[in-house]
């Protein structure tokens, strides 16, 4: 189960943007999600799910990247969706 | 020397969130002064300061507010203000040829205290990512720069209490000198957290509340007075050359046309009259003018027992017998003490006066002091028949005094 839908909402409800801006593919940039912002949201990321991200500088461009980010480290931490 | 002036006035204070309700309050002696509702107030104490109330944080999106302390969305409200007045287009020469010089005491205060409190208070904490950037004392200036595309220089001034005049008279001084076309110029300050407002109670230069008439608390240059009170806020000038404002049409407000600054080089928080003095000087012969010249003053008058004896004194040494017939007026009183910001905020009032034909008086003065013995306007708003001539003094801890100096645009 990924932790797309999740993380979806999370930056609907944190960054003020709409469920229509927060596809998949949509462009983090291009929504005004800078990499700052993308660093402040790991963070938040980080605390809501309860987990470590690797620190380790990884390419993230859209939406779905966090997704695939944040399912990785979760797998790798033994962590599950229905954990929190 | 090119001839500089003022296209835009914009400010957003405890009076108001523009320069117009600012205006308004100062001439009808209404006072920003009041307790915080706040849960930490009862740590401090006095509860007594001059918030902003007006909605700041609403006017941003979440987004944009990731990256801006208080201090840095108090400027871009001032700066946005003070651009629409001007009508100024900086996409015309894509920026290059503007400026930005901001004063602030302290920067992002809320966002260092913050860290300061998530990192003490437990060790497994971490700042926000975005600390940094917020608090650095250019936040705002580069968030300026950002949101008006403005690419040519930008300087943040700090020097305490003067810090924003200091910013409008380089602002000044670069347009005079044909550095620059335009600038955005003037200050932010946004320090009412608990951590900064207990470090200034132990400085013992806070007004005593008066428990029954809270809002007059701050009380320059009356005998009762006891200091001030903190305010947060922010003030924007738009600066040009004479040329460049005609070119592109635009409404001319005022001139700018004296600058002093001097540093008293004597103690580190006791001001100079001095030092006071020679500010004053040189602005009036910078301008060209003479101490018949100048038809009001809007003081510094912080309304503590040192601080306003040697204003009064620098007065008396720059104007001699003209001393007592210039009105002086202390607008602290009323708005508070923003600190970096405050040499904007009163710069705006001074340039407001001029242009209203109208001078505010100096609130609360129900003793007079034989020891300030000057007109202080204490019988409130004034209509002068000649006002042409404004001096706004402003001096800093660290000994800093700046002296700004505008005249009516013939």
């Amino acid at each position: 189960m990924s932790s797309l839908p999740v993380i979806q909402k999370m930056l609907v409800e944190e960054f003020g943007l709409t469920q229509e801006q927060v596809q998949p593919d949509s462009q983090l940039e291009e929504l005004g999600v800078d990499s700052l912002a993308t660093v402040e949201f790991m963070f938040m990321l980080e605390d809501r799910f309860k987990l470590k991200m690797s620190g380790e500088p990884v390419p993230i461009k859209t939406v779905g990247d966090i997704a695939k980010e944040v399912d990785a480290a979760m797998e790798k931490q033994g962590i599950s969706l229905t954990d929190n | 020397m090119k001839k500089v002036v003022v296209t835009g006035i914009g400010a957003i204070t405890p009076l108001g969130p523009d320069f117009t309700s600012l205006m308004n309050a100062v001439y009808q002696g209404q006072s920003g002064v009041k307790a915080l509702n706040i849960p930490w107030v009862n740590q401090l104490h006095s509860p007594l300061a001059a918030p902003v109330l007006f909605p700041v944080e609403d006017q941003f999106t979440k987004l944009r507010r990731l990256m801006l302390d208080r201090v840095a969305q108090l400027g871009l409200l001032a700066v946005k203000e003070a651009i629409n007045q001007a009508q100024l287009n900086t996409a015309l020469d894509e920026g290059l040829t503007g400026g930005i010089f901001w004063g602030t005491g302290m920067g992002g205060a809320h966002t260092l205290e913050q860290a300061y409190m998530d990192s003490f208070s437990n060790p497994n904490a971490r700042p926000r990512p975005t600390t940094i950037v917020m608090f650095m004392t250019n936040s705002t200036t580069g968030q300026i720069g950002i949101e008006h595309k403005i690419k040519g220089p930008s300087t943040t001034y700090s020097s305490a209490c003067s810090s924003s005049a200091v910013a409008i008279g380089e602002a000044f001084e670069a347009i005079r000198h044909g550095k620059i076309n335009y600038a955005i110029a003037g200050g932010s300050e946004a320090l009412l957290t608990l951590g900064v407002m207990k470090a200034w109670e132990s400085l013992q230069t806070l007004a005593r509340p008066d428990h029954e008439r809270p809002e007059t608390s701050c009380r320059p240059f009356s005998k009762d007075r006891s200091g001030f009170i903190l305010g947060e806020g922010a003030a924007s000038l738009i600066l040009e050359s004479e040329e460049h404002a005609k070119q592109r049409g635009a409404n001319i407000l005022c001139e700018i046309v004296g600058y002093g600054n001097t540093t008293d080089a004597s103690h580190i928080t006791q001001p100079d009259a001095n030092g006071q003095a020679r500010a004053m000087s040189l602005a009036l012969s910078q301008a060209g003018l003479s101490i018949d010249d100048v038809d009001y003053i809007n003081a510094h008058g912080t309304g503590t027992q040192v601080g306003d004896i040697s204003e009064t004194k620098a007065i008396h040494y720059v104007f001699g017998e003209k001393a007592k017939q210039i009105p002086v007026s202390a607008t602290k009183a009323l708005h508070g003490h923003l600190m970096g910001a405050t040499g904007a905020v009163e710069m705006a009032i001074a340039l407001g006066s001029l242009l209203n034909r109208q001078i505010p008086g100096t609130a609360h003065l129900f003793n007079p002091d034989p020891d300030c013995d000057l007109d202080y306007v204490s019988e409130g708003t004034r209509v002068l028949d000649k006002l042409d001539v404004v001096m706004s003094n402003s001096f800093g801890f660290g000994g800093n005094n700046a002296v700004l100096i505008a005249q009516r645009y013939r």
